[in-house]
Parts: structure tokens; sequence; C-alpha cells
């Protein structure tokens, strides 16, 4: 090993230089003085490290990380599917389920061509439909569980089965007709039932929407 | 956590750890912070030379790596480069804000390289406190992109890889910026030891008479 190959081969600092760099530097003592001093810096950067790695972030940071990882995976696990590959299919067939169930609420609550009973009061405007619906529900309707679970706002649409607490649940927003928002017993005032409104809609694990949510101030409309 | 399941954590490698927490493991979270915490809150420190401002990019590390939004890519290097490599980032966003507390970049840091001729031991006659000390200063004195090459590779123990990876630079540029920065040391070392009169610094002065 010559000199050139000597300062080459450097090892790290921290690092004993090998045998052959041991050789050489015992052979030249031009290389072996100007080693020393490398040797010495490796060392105290070695003391340095040491006496370094004693210092640590505060406890704070880990108990503040673990409460925001416990909220991190709240969220995920209600809209993991929001943030899977399979995003697009679930939106589409998310939007298609709720068309499907609002078109059956609509149906339902009203039918322009079919005949009417005698003996059952039609409601006149789907305002009143989606009050009278609610009030059936009322006996077994808890507006509360549904927005304990998912947030504030959220209402359980009539029929639809209660949503458990670690049940997975994914969310939608989408604007539909005001009417609509009437007709699954939310308020909106019945001069803007013509107007789209923007709402989120909770699906559950069947693929169902469970509950809804207006996205105005206030959530009334 | 108690004991039993730190040991159990404590076995695994960084990527299983990050794989459990990924599915929502929190022990697997705590483990993995737990191990790779210390080393990124005091490059944040030393670079920073801030302890809140290293608190704040320790946490925030942390978070990026719980919301996945930097992408690790484990075929491009290991868990410990890549967060090193986002603490980097956020120490240097905030050193462009100008908050940090050491003076950084200087003159010296665009000067070529020179040879490695000072034969003096600069450690020589110290106790050892005074060396840490010595030394500590000298680091902290070094222009950015030597300072954290040294951090990184010599007090925190990154392989050249790593560091590479860190930096978001080849290996022969970390290996030359550590050459460069071994001189610089030495040579910081060396003044303080001896502090010289400046001559050259020297200038004619006028007196009015």
């Amino acid at each position: 090993m010559n000199c050139q190959e000597f300062w080459n081969t450097l090892p790290r600092q921290g690092r004993e230089i090998t045998g052959e760099q041991a050789r050489h530097a015992a052979e030249c003592a031009s290389c072996a003085a100007q080693w020393e001093p490398h040797r010495s810096l490796a060392a105290g950067l070695q003391s340095l490290g040491e006496e370094w790695r004693r210092c640590e972030a505060p406890a704070r940071v880990e108990a503040g990380l673990s409460a925001a990882f416990r909220a991190h995976g709240r969220v995920q696990g209600r809209r993991s599917a929001v943030h899977s590959w399979w995003t697009p299919v679930l939106a589409w067939a998310s939007a298609a389920a709720a068309m499907i169930a609002m078109a059956a609420f609509l149906v339902r609550g009203y039918q322009p061509g079919a005949p009417k009973p005698q003996n059952v009061a039609v409601p006149h405007h789907t305002a009143q439909a989606g009050a009278e619906i609610a009030a059936l529900q009322a006996a077994d309707y808890d507006a509360d569980d549904a927005s304990s679970i998912l947030g504030e706002g959220f209402v359980r649409l009539p029929n639809a089965p209660r949503i458990e607490p670690d049940e997975q649940v994914n969310l939608v927003r989408a604007e539909v007709p005001g009417s609509d928002i009437i007709a699954m017993g939310l308020a909106v005032s019945e001069d803007r039932a013509s107007e789209p409104v923007l709402a989120d809609f909770a699906f559950g694990s069947d693929g169902m929407p469970r509950a809804v949510r207006l996205v105005t101030a206030g959530g009334t409309f | 956590m108690n004991e039993g399941n730190m040991a159990q954590y404590s076995s695994q490698t960084d990527d299983e750890l990050l794989f459990r927490l990924r599915n929502g493991d929190e022990q697997a979270f705590v483990a993995l912070y737990r191990r790779r915490q210390g080393a990124i809150y005091r490059f944040a420190m030393h670079m920073s030379g801030s302890p809140s401002v290293a608190e704040d990019i320790t946490q925030e590390v942390f978070l990026a790596l719980l919301r996945e939004e930097c992408g690790y890519d484990r075929e491009r290097g290991t868990l410990s480069g890549y967060l090193f490599g986002i603490a980097r980032k956020l120490v240097l966003r905030n050193l462009e804000r100008g908050r940090s507390d050491v003076p950084l970049e200087t003159d010296t840091d665009e000067m070529g390289p020179r040879e490695l001729a000072i034969i003096d031991d600069p450690l020589a006659g110290l106790t050892r406190h005074e060396a840490i000390e010595s030394l500590r200063r000298a680091v902290h004195a070094l222009p950015r992109r030597y300072r954290e090459v040294v951090i990184l590779c010599d007090l925190e123990e990154l392989d050249y890889a790593e560091a590479a990876v860190a930096l978001g630079c080849p290996i022969g540029t970390v290996r030359s910026r550590m050459h460069r920065a071994r001189a610089l040391l030495l040579e910081k070392l060396n003044q303080d030891r001896k502090p010289r009169l400046a001559v050259d610094a020297w200038k004619p002065m006028r007196y009015a008479i």
C-alpha cells in the first residue's frame, strides 16, 4: 500500500485502520504523523456521540403522538375505504346506492300515476311526508346515536339499521335536491326544496345509507 | 407498554413495526418511536440549535410517518435514513425561515478541498470534558452541509448509504463531504488550541496626528 492508497481508503471516524493501513503507517512516518490527529479526532467524536446519546425528546412528544395515533386510527377506521385503491368503485357504488335509496323513498311517498286508496291520507308535499315518516319512526328512532358515533350533525335515516360503534362506515359527500332531504325528515325550508343541498351520507358495512348530515352552517338549510 | 410487550416488539425490525403500525397497532408505533426518536431529536437539535424546534421536528417526522404522506419505499433505503431525510427537510425549512440559533453557512463552505496537512493532535492535553466541549463547538461551527454528515455518520453512526438516503445525494458526495468535514474540524480545533494572531487580517491604520 502506498501513501495515495492509504488516504484513499481512509477509514470512517471511530473506526480502526486495517492491518494493511497500520503496516503502511508503521513504515511511513509522514502518513503516521498525519493520521495521528485523525485518530485523536475519531476518539473525540466517539466520546461526543456517547454524550449526545443521553439526549432524547421529552416524554410529552410520545404522549402527543400516541394520542394522534389513536385519533388517526379512528378516522382511518371510518374512512379507510375512501383512502384505498378501490375508492372510485366504492364512490360510484355508494352514489348509486344513495340514488336508489332516495328513489325508493320518493316512490313510496309520492306516486303520481298510482290510484290512491280512499282511506289513506296522502301527504300533499314531501315535507309533510318526511315529517310523517319521521313521526312514525319516532318510537325506535334515536337521533343522537348517529351523532355520537359519526360526529355532530348526523341523523339516522328512517328505517336504517342502527350504526354499531365498531362498524366500518364510509362517508360520501353528495349534492342532492332539497326535496329529497325533506323526504328523509330533515329540516329544509319548503321554499328552498327545489335547490340542491350538499350533504354527507354515512354508508354502513352493508353498503346502505344509514345517516345523513347537511353540510351547511348549523346543520340546517 | 409493559415489559413483555416491549421485549416482543424490540426484536422486530423497523419494517415489521411499520407494517404493524399501519395496521393499527399502537404498541408497534410506540416501539418504533422509542427506537428512533432519540437520534431524530438529536439531529434536529444540533442542526437547528434549538430544543423546542427539535421537539417540533421530531413530532412532525413521526406524524408524517403516521400519515404515510411521504411515501417510504424500503427498496430505496432504510426507514432510519428515510426518517432522517424528513427531519432534514424540516430542519432546512426551519432554517430558511431564519429561526435557527446556530450560525450556519460561512465563506469557507465554498472553498475548495484542502490537503490534510495539520499534523498536531488537536485534543492533546485537554481533559475529556474539555475535549468534548471543544469538539461540540467545532461541530456546531461547521457549515451546514458538513455538520450534517458529521452528525449522521460520526455521532449517530449511520453508514454512508443511509446518510446518502437522508441527505438525498450519492454516497460519493457523503464520502467527500466527510473528508472535508474532518479537515475543517481539525483546523478549527487546532486554531482553538493555539490561538494565533491573525497577522494577515491586520490592515494599516492612519492616525491623525
